[in-house]
């Protein structure tokens, strides 16, 4: 896999995109949509490894924990946090209190490379729109199967680039826009994956999220600019610059060099049979119920195929005979 | 007039002789057919023509909508009722429980739509109250669902009439958002004055003049008058004004007469006075519908206006002679404005309103500054700084986000939301409060926030039924109605289709009138001219003799033996 940029610059795009998530400015921009696709890619995402009430799940650059608190509100699971900065560390406990899930939901400040994790400890593991500031890509996928448990699954949103047609103003919107300087292409996220030894069961085209928080970034421009003017302009937003880059970003998304995706990936291995348990005795291989591994790419239509990661796990969590497709109790 | 054949009736197989020994070979090579089209409802309309209750069946093809009916007597229609059929369906969602109203004025005898109203089956309350209180108008357009003009046989309300008509309102609302003064043409009322007094003096918050805007033009007394009302305290008036475009053909097609003059004197006395306007459009396939983006455009920068009203043309009442599966519907004018100010708007910055029937009516609201044209001028649509559909999905969210915002989008995304009211201008206050992140990022906006109402501008899309388009499961969710001068509140879209208007004027005027027919290309041989020009069915006579208003032909309560 060819780097976009070398290392010494990711590594600088990495800590300028956590600084820019942590931001004041990016936060006036992005507002409560975190990332492309907001809490409905998430929930999106959510349905596609469908844990169950009391299951560990790792959220990786959790930000100010918005995909935590979802995840544990709506499927009541405990959620570990991690993310670089510490201020949205820190904004995400608070909220993660004032959610009234502070049991069940926390955040530390840590490294996707290098995570303090044991070695398969999370029933799932989710990462939504960070994979593509991480500079040594390998070893944080690699990460990520190490604490995954065997047969649990990693769910991914991202943007996607093609790097080598990336258009020279996107380097020019503040922080945000750095961040996808080492996006990657769909097959290079799963690419990636595999390499980490996970099985990539699912894939799906969503850039019309990206189109749309573009609108929502000019819509919060143009507030700010109605509203606060001269202190976003010492915050260090450009007003004049802006509508060149939207445009240009608006045209690489036409072009399909922009673009935004949703992976998920299960690990080879048993299955757990109770929650928060490593497996430790014989179940059934997860694989084995899902049938077949090739990726299935489908486009980003609003409800195909949300049933297949509920099947799936139907059988998992009753635990009982298996019934075939004939309907009658597995032999 | 049959304008569909029933699909796949007839076909391959019909009148094959059953000899069993050839079968295989009378069937080799004989292939069923899918049909063209998904169905998807199953519903109840009325039959156009003599208003008799059927059973209707709404169908998706080729990406549009289509409601589809047959009448015993008068055979198939169908109609397009949404242009976009993957945002039809998408509406589903945005649709929640309705509100009881504290009576009911009629009881459920023979069933939707025969017994209004309101019956105990009525799925809302009425958001809108509606007085109509003239059927005589200063002008006489081509187009006007309520039949109205300079005609000797119509009828006006009473002083005594429009109280107990106020009245009944509140007895459904108990504390009543908005009633709307409508007609004919309310202003040439002698009485429109002590009409809002009337209204003012009850728990209704808000009045709406529905107006040509003719009097208002030529008459500032009067719209001083308005205006002294509407610095009531807890009590505001606002008008809603005809405004249909730019073109002179618009006016003389749909009005009869350039007013473009009339509505500029209009506005600009409004705006002296300090009243809110709302510019109503009528909007009419090939006529004005390439107008959407300038009415928008001129009513940003207009000081009086603060929201533009978009209606495709009701075919009730009087109107030129349409094509029901071609008419405009509520996407066609939500893409048109997309298309029309692609850098202001997408369709995606309209969220279908919840409290009636989804695809009824379909609303957004921007926040703005400055003039269009200009150069500081800005323009930011709410729904863009604001996940609408995580507070309005009320079917598929499992999770109950933040009440008071809730609460808020609830009140801004309802059929009594008017600007120029203060509940409206609460809600969009609470709803701006969430737009600021002072907790999150520092730069709080507080002064800005306070003074973003002043910059709100709403648009709203309304595609009102028709007797071609009625679907009684929208009808029974009604929001708007018409109230009665016997103290009925009728569901607007009802009372224009199904009878009610023509029974309540020939009980009013005591002149017979005859049931109104749509003006469809199809329908034309059956077709005369009424007095008011409407079209009625030849051999028509008024009401008389006949038994009740829309008589049930649907398939219920009957064996097959």
């Amino acid at each position: 896999m060819k780097p976009l940029i070398d290392r010494g610059t990711a590594a600088r795009a990495k800590a300028c995109c956590a600084a820019a998530y942590g931001s004041d400015v990016v936060a006036l921009l992005l507002g409560d949509s975190y990332h492309p696709g907001g809490l409905a890619l998430t929930r999106r995402l959510a349905t596609r490894l469908n844990p169950r009430a009391g299951q560990r799940v790792l959220d990786v650059a959790s930000g100010r924990g918005t995909t935590a608190l979802t995840l544990a509100a709506e499927y009541g699971v405990e959620v570990t946090g991690v993310d670089l900065s510490d201020s949205n560390v820190a904004l995400a406990s608070a909220a993660a209190q004032a959610a009234g899930l502070a049991g069940q939901v926390r955040f530390q400040v840590g490294d996707a490379e290098r995570l303090g994790a044991d070695a398969s400890w999370f029933d799932a593991v989710v990462c939504e729109c960070a994979l593509c500031t991480f500079p040594d890509k390998p070893t944080a996928v690699g990460e990520l199967a190490r604490v995954l448990k065997p047969g649990g699954r990693v769910g991914i949103t991202d943007v996607t680039a093609d790097p080598d047609r990336l258009p020279p103003q996107l380097t020019g919107l503040g922080a945000w826009i750095a961040c996808v300087a080492d996006a990657r292409p769909l097959h290079e996220y799963a690419a990636l994956l595999a390499a980490a030894g996970l099985r990539v069961t699912h894939t799906e085209r969503h850039d019309q999220a990206i189109t749309a928080m573009v609108d929502q970034i000019e819509a919060r421009l143009t507030l700010v600019r109605m509203t606060a003017r001269k202190r976003a302009e010492a915050l260090g937003l450009d007003f004049d610059r802006a509508p060149a880059v939207l445009a240009a970003t608006r045209a690489a998304i036409a072009e399909g060099v922009l673009g935004y995706a949703l992976l998920v990936a299960d690990k080879p291995g048993h299955v757990a049979d109770k929650p928060g348990h490593v497996a430790d005795k014989p179940g059934s291989v997860y694989g084995e119920e899902w049938g077949q591994h090739i990726p299935e790419e489908t486009s980003n239509g609003p409800d195909e195929s949300r049933s297949a990661g509920g099947a799936g796990a139907a059988a998992v969590r009753w635990g009982g005979p298996r019934v075939e497709p004939g309907g009658r109790a597995g032999q | 007039m049959t304008v569909v054949e029933p699909v796949g009736s007839g076909g391959a197989i019909g009148g094959v002789p059953m000899e069993s020994r050839s079968e295989d070979e009378r069937f080799r090579g004989v292939l069923k057919r899918d049909r063209d089209e998904v169905f998807v409802e199953y519903t109840k309309s009325i039959c156009p023509v003599c208003k008799t209750v059927v059973d209707g069946q709404v169908n998706i093809r080729d990406g549009k909508v289509y409601l589809r009916k047959r009448c015993r007597e008068h055979d198939w229609f169908e109609a397009l009722v949404y242009g976009d059929a993957q945002m039809y369906l998408d509406s589903a969602r945005f649709n929640k429980p309705g509100t009881i109203p504290l009576t009911f004025q009629t009881q459920v005898r023979d069933g939707c739509p025969s017994d209004c109203g309101l019956c105990p089956e009525h799925k809302q309350h009425a958001c809108l109250g509606i007085i109509e209180v003239n059927t005589g108008c200063n002008l006489d357009c081509p187009i006007c669902f309520a039949d109205s003009g300079h005609q000797p046989d119509g009828y006006s309300i009473s002083v005594e009439q429009c109280a107990a008509m106020l009245d009944a309102f509140v007895a459904s609302e108990g504390e009543a958002e908005v009633v709307m003064f409508s007609g004919g043409e309310p202003t040439i009322h002698k009485h429109i004055l002590d009409f809002v007094d009337l209204a003012q003096a009850r728990p209704i918050k808000a009045v709406n003049v529905n107006t040509n805007g003719i009097r208002l033009a030529s008459d500032r007394r009067f719209v001083a008058a308005l205006g002294d009302r509407n610095r009531v305290p807890g009590r505001a008036v606002n008008i809603y004004l005809q405004f249909d475009g730019f073109d002179e053909r618009t006016h003389l097609e749909i009005r009869g007469r350039d007013l473009r003059e009339v509505k500029r004197r209009a506005l600009d006395n409004c705006a002296e006075a300090g009243l809110t306007v709302t510019l109503v459009a009528a909007i009419e396939r090939g006529l004005n519908d390439h107008e959407l983006g300038a009415i928008i455009e001129y009513g940003l920068a207009h000081p009086a206006v603060r929201s533009v009203s978009f209606q495709p043309v009701t075919h009730s009442g009087r109107h030129v002679e349409f094509d029901p599966l071609t008419r405009l519907t509520n996407s066609d004018i939500i893409h048109g404005i997309a298309a029309q100010r692609p850098q202001w708007f997408q369709a995606s910055d309209f969220f279908p309103v919840p409290c009636c029937f989804p695809t009824c009516r379909s609303i957004t609201y921007l926040l703005t500054e400055g003039i269009p044209g200009e150069a500081d001028f800005g323009l930011a649509p709410i729904p863009r700084l604001l996940k609408v559909e995580d507070y309005l999905d009320y079917v598929t969210n499992r999770v109950m986000p933040d009440d008071t915002v809730r609460e808020a989008l609830e009140k801004l995304w309802s059929a009594s939301a008017f600007m120029g009211t203060d509940t409206t201008a609460e809600k969009l206050a609470a709803a701006a409060a969430a737009l600021d992140c002072a907790d999150a990022c520092g730069i709080n906006l507080p002064e800005a926030i306070a003074h973003l109402t002043d910059r709100a501008f709403m648009i709203v899309v309304q595609d009102f039924q028709d007797p071609y388009t009625l679907n009684v499961k929208q009808l029974m969710k009604c929001c708007v109605e018409e109230i009665t001068p016997d103290g009925r509140l009728i569901p607007f879209c009802a009372y224009n289709s199904v009878g009610y208007r023509e029974q309540v004027r020939e009980h009013m005027s005591g002149s017979s009138v005859a049931d109104v027919v749509p003006n469809a290309a199809q329908l034309q041989p059956l077709l005369t001219s009424s007095p008011y020009g409407s079209k009625i069915a030849r051999a028509s006579a008024g009401r008389d003799g006949r038994g009740a208003v829309a008589p049930d032909a649907t398939n219920v309560g009957r064996r097959i033996r």
